[in-house]
């Protein structure tokens, strides 16, 4: 039972590392652009779906696979957004109609990477060498805790960059308060561009990671991504980074604890009650910080 | 119509405290207005207006002390059911139903009256004429200029005949034409027996429209009494230009 | 005195002949409808795409109440749609009901879903919206769980030898006719201008009298019951319920693609949203059966940037005046 626990708790890390990066790319979109992302979760499924390409075709191997996938997320994502975002600020409700289009785009994205790859389930046969590794009692396979470890890094990276760097703080204070920073002479257009393209990037790279945490991924694995996104996201207060990383590392804990000691579904149910739960008691999240509106 | 001798205050505030935060925004506000008065309220921005018209009317649930109209206490109502007692507002910055048209807009305050449509209706395009709006009045509301949504806002609040009427900064961002426009529709209210709240930050307006003047500052009330008494009062002066 | 009543006349005969445009139109477009469905079995002509046309024209018009009327976006809509389904299913299955004493409780379980839901109604915006789509997700998670004698596990339930194609259409019929006729008369109605007032401000309509939490309330139960009412429907029509499909996501999708394409917060906007497209969606169908899913998915972006009001939406921004005869 113990080892359990320990198993819990371990992988829950692992897990909730994966769930901060993809809470905190959410949110970081949610913040500077009040976009809702519902396709976030294609976006990291089509992450997985680029690593196994590489690694399937090329046999580039995944953590290879990270730079590829972050620079190609972000070149996409930068299109992207002169695409669709500046006609979309011209509706009426923007923030709804982004929830709705950004709906169609998930469904799109799923069917696009169901019909390139079917519907089964697919892995990456990709073995570290040792195959596992033991953390105190327990073994943790060695893709887990390279993943962790990378995670560990680009939050730091993105953490630094958000908090130390001149754009980064700029970024921060669009969440606060888009129209100052405006009269401020900053261009919110770019800086715009700059954190869909950011929060795309993320994602891509979320995605490869989740190749090499989770056993398999299929075209319809994004729906429940960005589920637990939106989870994370509301847990940590929307618009808040800090929020939303330590907000993943809970609920992934809570997750894989939950697995240990309820049936899946019931786990599953626990998740949808947490979001609720949360949004109805306490809207401004676990942090109790909300973006100024 | 003529004006029925009450004992009781029109509107009667008593020791209103309101707090937002550490923010104290109403500090014992104590205001009394008779029956068919103008009772103007001056004071810089933040001295706590806005904030007072939002408790009188329920929006806001003041943290200390009672609001009655016409004698009925209202402390704890909800805003609808303050205005079903016959209280109507204006805001500083227009809040018309955008996508309703003009006679939806003035119908909304009177949908449970037990009138015909059409007896409701006709009363609306008698309004909109009054606003000089009624050829407009197919229209959606946010069609319509800010200083036209004063106007639709102001026929609206008359709609269900309140006893008492607040409006906000009624003169904020209107250009003079309608600006004389609307003080010759705010005298033809009070005139009907009304009993009228008038915030503004505009001391000429309010001077000329007022029967009496309360001024505020820092949620206090400094001075109460006639136009003359408020115009030479030093603590009045002092709230305006030392602030 | 008599200047007033001078202008007023005119007025009063012109909203008289408005009103008598107006019905007439509703009047002629709701005769030759009927006629049309009513013939379709008759005729021989093709009975699941006219069955799924009025079950969508049925679900993106009530969605609209909830949208169009209210101001909420329930993404978790098919939660109502998969509730109604099963609710008839276990009736008919396990409790050998007929199917016509089973369908009123679908509509039944529909308002008791909206009920327990009332609370999130004063949650707004992106609050709201994800909010019902995890509350859709529990009620998917808690159905599939029950005991396989209740729902009939991934298997699903069959309701047997009780599948009368005709006769459900026709039922069918009579559920979208009486949701198009529910909706007329809310657009027309005070609860319809009630509704409208807190849409576009909530606490402006608290101020003027309005009863915001009961009028939003009435809105949303009037949403939930006809999706139910049509799950119960299409149970009986396609004999068989399971979770998968009872309460697949594509469901919600489609309701608000369609009511967007045709507008949102006008009667006839769903109406012909939903013709449209399930026409379009049958003809991509037919010839592109593969790529139905992306092309639906990139119809909706491309709605939301090029259309966003949608067709009736935008054709009464040109034409304010036709406002008073196109509800």
């Amino acid at each position: 039972m113990e080892s359990l626990v320990l198993n819990g708790l371990i992988n829950g890390l692992i897990v909730g590392g994966v769930y901060a990066l993809i809470g905190l790319s959410l949110t970081l979109l949610y913040g500077v652009l009040r976009i809702v992302n519902f396709a976030h979760g294609e976006f990291v499924i089509g992450g997985s779906f680029l690593a196994y390409v590489l690694f399937n075709s090329l046999g580039i191997p995944p953590l290879l696979a990270l730079p590829v996938a972050a620079v190609s997320f972000f070149a996409a994502g930068w299109l992207a957004y002169y695409l669709l975002i500046p006609r979309l600020a011209r509706s009426d409700d923007p923030e709804i109609m982004s929830f709705l289009m950004m709906y169609g785009m998930s469904i799109a994205l799923a069917a696009v990477m169901l019909l390139m790859f079917e519907a089964d389930s697919r892995s990456i046969d990709y073995a570290f060498k040792p195959i596992s590794m033991k953390v105190g009692p327990i073994y943790v396979s060695t893709a887990r805790i390279v993943a962790f470890g990378v995670t560990v890094v680009i939050s730091a990276a993105l953490a630094w960059f958000l908090y130390r760097t001149l754009p980064g703080k700029a970024l921060r204070a669009t969440i606060m308060n888009r129209e100052a920073i405006q009269i401020v002479g900053v261009d919110v257009e770019k800086l715009s561009a700059f954190a869909f393209a950011l929060a795309t990037g993320i994602a891509g790279v979320t995605g490869v990671l989740i190749a090499l945490v989770f056993p398999a991924f299929n075209a319809f694995s994004g729906a429940e991504y960005s589920i637990i996104g939106f989870i994370v996201v509301v847990l940590g207060g929307l618009g808040n980074p800090i929020g939303a990383l330590i907000a993943g590392i809970i609920y992934g804990l809570a997750e894989q604890l939950a697995t240990v000691f309820l049936p899946q579904a019931l786990a599953q149910i626990v998740g949808f009650g947490i979001l609720v739960g949360t949004i109805l008691i306490r809207p401004t999240g676990i942090l109790g910080w909300r973006a100024q509106r | 119509m003529s004006a029925t001798k009450t004992t009781a205050a029109a509107i009667g505030v008593h020791g209103l405290h309101k707090r937002f935060g550490g923010l104290v925004a109403l500090d014992g506000i104590e205001l009394e207005a008779r029956a068919a008065e103008v009772l103007g309220i001056i004071g810089v921005n933040g001295a706590g207006k806005t904030t007072l018209m939002n408790c009188i009317c329920g929006i806001y649930r003041a943290d200390r002390g009672s609001v009655s109209i016409g004698g009925r206490d209202m402390t704890g109502l909800t805003p609808h059911e303050i205005a079903h007692a016959g209280v109507g507002r204006t805001f500083q910055i227009p809040r018309v139903f955008r996508k309703m048209s003009l006679i939806d807009n003035l119908l909304v305050p009177v949908l449970d009256r037990n009138q015909t449509d059409r007896a409701l209706i006709e009363r609306a395009e008698a309004m909109l004429e009054q606003m000089r709006l009624i050829e407009l009045r197919h229209n959606f509301a946010e069609e319509l200029s800010g200083g036209q949504q004063k106007l639709l806002e102001m026929a609206r609040m008359l709609m269900p005949e309140p006893k008492v009427v607040m409006l906000d900064e009624p003169f904020a961002g209107v250009h003079p034409t309608l600006c004389r426009f609307m003080i010759e529709q705010i005298e033809a209210i009070a005139a009907g027996g009304k009993t009228v709240l008038l915030i503004s930050h505009d001391l000429t307006s309010i001077y000329r429209l007022s029967h009496r003047v309360a001024a505020l500052n820092q949620g206090r009330v400094i001075a109460e009494g006639s136009v003359d008494e408020i115009r030479g009062n030093p603590a009045v002066v002092e709230a305006y230009l030392g602030a | 005195m008599s200047l007033k009543t001078n202008a007023a006349a005119p007025r009063a005969s012109e909203r008289e002949s408005a009103r008598r445009i107006y019905f007439t139109l509703a009047a002629i477009i709701g005769g030759v409808v009927s006629v049309y469905f009513v013939l379709v079995p008759v005729l021989k002509l093709n009975l699941a795409f006219h069955f799924y046309l009025m079950l969508w024209i049925t679900m993106a018009s009530a969605f609209n109440v909830a949208s169009g009327f209210s101001g909420y976006m329930p993404f978790g809509y098919v939660a109502f749609y998969g509730v109604g389904a099963f609710t008839t299913a276990i009736l008919v299955q396990k409790l050998h009901f007929p199917v016509l004493a089973a369908l009123p409780f679908s509509g039944i379980a529909g308002v008791t879903l909206g009920l327990m839901f009332a609370p999130t109604l004063r949650l707004s915006g992106i609050y709201f919206a994800i909010v019902s789509l995890a509350l859709a997700g529990i009620c998917r998670l808690v159905i599939t769980n029950l005991p396989e004698e209740v729902t009939g596990g991934s298997f699903g339930l069959h309701l047997g030898s009780r599948a009368e194609p005709v006769l459900s259409f026709y039922v069918m019929m009579c559920v979208m006719l009486l949701a198009l006729g529910t909706i007329l008369w809310l657009s027309r109605s005070r609860l319809g201008k009630a509704l409208r007032a807190v849409r576009d401000d909530a606490e402006a309509a608290d101020m003027m009298g309005v009863n915001v939490v009961r009028v939003r309330l009435y809105g949303w139960l009037i949403a939930a019951f006809f999706p139910a009412l049509c799950g119960g429907v299409e149970a009986w029509y396609t004999n068989v319920v399971d979770t998968e499909t009872a309460f697949n996501t594509l469901t919600t999708a489609k309701t608000v693609i369609y009511a967007v394409a045709g507008g949102l917060g006008t009667v006839t906007g769903p109406i012909v949203g939903a013709f449209t497209m399930v026409w379009l969606d049958e003809l991509i169908w037919r010839e592109f059966p593969r790529i139905n899913m992306l092309i639906l998915g990139i119809a909706t972006v491309l709605l939301v940037l090029f259309l966003p009001r949608g067709l009736i939406g935008t054709l009464l921004r040109r034409r304010p005046q036709w406002r008073r005869y196109i509800p």
